[in-house]
């Protein structure tokens, strides 16, 4: 209980940190809102109107005490681009994204610890090397090729022409994997290449530890060490990576997969927000993904203590 | 054991599928089958952030409110030139001998659609009191409007009622309804343009009673008299269903301004008669990526497209006039629209290192400067590089597709001079080490950056040390806009769209009262163009205004304010078995009603 409670005031503390940062950034460096909501042939009357409808023009630390306010009670206010409540836009955005994303995320995680493996137990072998060749080709692939060339190959009559190119009209489970199966395939492959990678490398570091030498020494099988041994004590990388990828996941969404896949998720929401200066939205996600790594963080940090009892 | 393994696998299912099912939110609300309709699916390259008419300032969003809702004109349906016509009004507006009152009558019997925000939830009767709070919207501080330019300065008493606290209760004696069916409006000096301002998506009618029900939401809850009422609406798709109490009007080929000779293949005589709408539901997808956009259409998931620029190759045949390849003028229909705009290149004139110089002697070395970038500037590889060549390039101000472009104008003044650029130059003193440093801005983007390059590149055949030549870069249009309305940028490349078919609309763009932060971004102020402006502002179109507008185009080309001008060219394509024109000039949208996705196949048309 002490653990946990010694690890939240952290988080606390993490989120006012990373809260100030961002919310710096956005004021200093942000894109500027009113000439994007001011008419033609604004006079400069016109324009310190919108400055003062905007907020601009309020001291920074006010400003900042307002954000900590809002985020505490989630009273999120409305977008200065749409008028519709920051909260409702993420009510109905945030769920989209993660039906979007989640298929994706999870199987390009497993297939990686799978190849991960599979690398590991042929290490140095021509198997080896093939997997460690297509991740590299894969994380050299551009994410914006593969979408396009899936789209063209999957979903036009210049290929088979079997899934939708775009859109969400998601209606049951049908029609779910038919918008979800591209995006998904898709992601899988931009980051099947950069798990492998990783997930082979923390098991290579584990197979070389005193414990599966002893183990071997013992006559454990390979599928016994490969299972028990490594996988079992890479867990806390493993979780590391999985875990830390969440927010990600669910509160930025994927910006590419949205808009190329015409998908009303989070990631697009949040990418008009910053190339349109709209603060409220912006100030939400930036927030609600700070919030969420500390969240994450404690969540892990206790996951690491089922995990390895060993842990302080 | 077998159980224990497929658990987290049965959890994984039942979580996607449970969000699968929290994230469909394009199911026909009230239970329909898509399938039971008629359904037109566009696409446009960008999406509107608010369906209130407050905020239709750009292409975008009048797609979409001049649907939802009513104005009281709109532009007929196929004339062109453009020509007014009633849409809410009933007729033409009855203006006073002197200019200054405009008398208007609406329809009978029109209504709003249903809406929880009337009493018992029906749409009551439209009146001319709404037209009246709809133009006070735009200006009241609280709405953060963009329209009440149009109007600003224009209307006895709008901008005191403003002034004044923007009370609803206190009446504008200059925009009044007269009863439950007539609009009258003072102006304070003749406006002749105000007819056009009446299509705008600004002007669009509102109720009330929504406004105060939804707040800040009613840019999402629109509330409106038009032919469609919105059924679903996010940042990638909108769907529009046909209001079914619509007023009944007969569609009239005569009345719209049809030309059989070129437009008879469109399959539009079938249509002649029948009630608009015509098409029972309208999906419009938002992409703004090209190859998403393209690949979509191919994919038959979409009825029209603008095609992108990438794609010219593949799909034209011919240039001009622009044309299908055969393989896809089996399949598709083709129209080359040129847009109702500009894209020109603004010197600042207020920055003394290249415009006004209160040295008289400096004052000619800058023009002379001006002068020779202009004429170094390479019209021809600007649209063979950048438009595919079909685009149109004129000179000065007045854009091919307002009424007054001369069509006799001297091509030399848009053809390349290097050694009159050269000449210039060196008659005024200036060489390679006292040019100064031109700063040319645009907001960060591939293509912005090779427009840049290719600048670069033209100045530099005139001896123009290239390191002299640098870019200034935003990341966001708006960081742009905010640095040339703040006059700091040297060299600005703007695009405009026009709002109404008469060159006044580009002219004032060089007014100069009109300043940045209005339009004017060169900060061009020249008296005598000022006052032809002021004169030619009040007085209705004629061969005399025409003159006026003509002598300040040249005025401006002399002075050279501006890098100017080029119309791009449109390719719009949709598919053959829908009968309709496309356009996205002048507001733009209205054409959705007389979509028609049933047509039988016709001849060969426009294409």
């Amino acid at each position: 209980m002490q653990y946990a409670l010694h690890k939240i005031l952290h988080g606390m503390l993490l989120i006012l940190g990373v809260t100030l940062i961002s919310f710096m950034l956005m004021v200093w460096f942000g894109p500027d809102q009113t000439y994007t909501l001011i008419g033609k042939n604004a006079t400069v009357e016109q324009i310190e109107e919108v400055r003062s409808q905007l907020g601009y023009d309020q001291p920074f630390l006010k400003r900042y005490t307002d954000y900590l306010v809002e985020l505490f009670t989630l009273d999120l206010g409305a977008s200065h681009s749409s008028g519709e409540q920051v909260g409702s836009i993420l009510k109905r955005t945030i769920p989209v994204s993660l039906a979007l994303m989640i298929p994706g995320f999870v199987l390009g995680n497993l297939v990686g610890i799978a190849l991960g493996l599979v690398a590991v137990q042929h290490r140095g072998q021509w198997i080896d090397r093939l997997i460690t060749g297509f991740s590299v080709t894969g994380m050299s692939l551009s994410f914006l090729i593969i979408i396009i060339a899936l789209q063209v190959l999957l979903s036009t009559p210049f290929g088979v022409n079997l899934f939708p190119v775009r859109g969400w009209q998601v209606t049951g489970l049908g029609s779910y994997l038919q918008f979800v199966t591209v995006p998904t395939i898709s992601l899988i492959l931009v980051t099947v290449g950069y798990n492998t990678r990783f997930y082979r490398a923390v098991f290579v570091e584990e197979s070389g530890k005193d414990h599966i030498r002893t183990a071997r020494a013992y006559g454990a099988s390979p599928a016994t060490i490969l299972w028990k041994h490594i996988l079992k004590n890479s867990m806390i990388p493993i979780i590391t990576r999985f875990m830390f990828s969440i927010p990600l996941v669910v509160i930025s969404g994927s910006l590419l997969i949205e808009s190329y896949f015409g998908i009303p998720g989070v990631g697009k929401i949040t990418f008009d927000a910053i190339t349109n200066g709209d603060q409220p939205v912006l100030k939400a996600v930036v927030g609600l993904t700070a919030v969420s790594f500390v969240v994450i963080q404690v969540l892990t940090d206790m996951m690491y203590k089922l995990v390895d009892p060993r842990i302080a | 054991m077998a159980t224990q393994k497929s658990k987290p696998v049965s959890i994984f299912l039942s979580l996607t599928l449970l969000l699968a099912s929290t994230a469909c939110d394009l199911q026909p609300e009230d239970g329909d089958s898509a399938n039971a309709f008629t359904t037109y699916r566009h696409s446009m390259d960008g999406a509107p952030s608010s369906l209130d008419p407050v905020h239709a300032s750009n292409i975008y969003s009048n797609f979409l409110v001049v649907n939802l809702f009513d104005t009281l004109y709109r532009y007929k349906y196929l004339a062109r030139p453009y020509q007014l016509e009633p849409n809410l009004a009933e007729g033409l507006p009855l203006i006073s001998a002197d200019g200054l009152i405009y008398t208007i009558r609406i329809k009978p019997g029109v209504h709003f659609i249903d809406d929880p925000s009337f009493p018992d939830s029906k749409g009551r009767a439209v009146r001319a009191e709404d037209f009246v709070y709809s133009i006070k919207r735009q200006f009241d501080p609280e709405m953060r409007a963009q329209g009440s330019w149009l109007w600003q300065g224009r209307i006895v008493g709008l901008d005191e009622w403003k002034k004044n606290g923007a009370d609803y209760g206190q009446e504008v004696s200059g925009l009044r309804a007269l009863d439950d069916r007539t609009i009258q409006i003072q102006l304070i000096a003749p406006f002749p343009q105000l007819t056009h301002t009446l299509v705008q998506g600004h002007s669009a009618i509102v109720p009330r009673e929504a406004v105060d029900h939804y707040g800040q939401e009613f840019a999402i809850h629109p509330v409106g008299s038009g032919p469609y009422r919105l059924q679903s609406f996010n940042n990638a798709s909108a769907v529009l269903v046909r209001n079914t109490r619509f007023r009944q009007e007969p569609f009239s080929l005569a009345a719209e301004g049809f030309d059989p000779a070129t437009q008879s293949g469109l399959g539009l005589e079938p249509l002649e008669g029948r009630m608009a709408p015509f098409t029972d539901r309208i999906e419009i997808e938002f992409i703004a990526e090209d190859a998403a956009r393209w690949n979509a259409f191919v994919a038959g998931e979409l009825d029209f497209v603008k095609v992108p620029v990438t794609q010219f190759d593949q799909v034209l045949a011919n240039r001009n006039p622009p044309s299908l390849v055969p393989l896809m003028a089996e399949k598709y229909r083709l129209i080359a629209n040129m847009e109702s705009g500009f894209v020109h290149t603004d010197f600042n004139m207020d920055d003394e290192r290249i415009g006004y110089h209160p040295d008289p002697d400096r004052d000619a070395r800058n023009k002379a400067l001006r002068c020779a970038i202009i004429k170094a500037f390479d019209w021809h590889k600007r649209n063979e590089i950048f438009y595919y060549g079909i685009g149109r390039v004129f000179a000065g101000i007045i854009p091919p597709v307002s009424p007054e472009f001369d069509t006799e104008q001297d091509q030399d003044l848009i053809s390349r001079d290097l050694d009159g650029a050269q000449e210039l130059l060196s008659s005024h003193g200036w060489n390679a080490s006292n040019l100064p440093v031109l700063e040319y801005g645009f907001a960060a983007g591939v293509t912005d950056r090779q427009m840049f390059e290719q600048f670069r590149s033209f100045m530099t055949d005139i001896g123009y040390p290239a390191e002299k030549i640098r870019p200034l870069t935003f990341a966001t249009y708006g960081d742009y806009a905010r640095a040339y309305l703040n006059r700091e940028v040297m060299l600005a490349t703007i695009g405009w769209t026009m709002d109404y078919p008469d060159a006044e609309n580009t002219i004032q763009l060089f007014f100069g009262p009109n300043a940045a932060p209005g339009t004017n971004s060169a900060n061009y102020n020249n008296t005598e163009f000022n006052r032809l402006y002021r004169a030619s502002s009040t007085m209705q179109p004629s061969p005399m205004r025409t003159a006026m507008y003509r002598n300040m185009n040249r005025i401006l080309i002399s002075d050279c304010a501006t890098i100017s001008g080029i119309s791009r060219t449109l390719i719009l394509v949709w598919n053959r078995d829908l009968a309709m024109l496309p356009d996205r000039s002048f507001v733009g949208g209205f054409f959705f009603r007389f979509v028609e996705t049933n047509a039988p196949s016709a001849g060969d048309g426009t294409d």
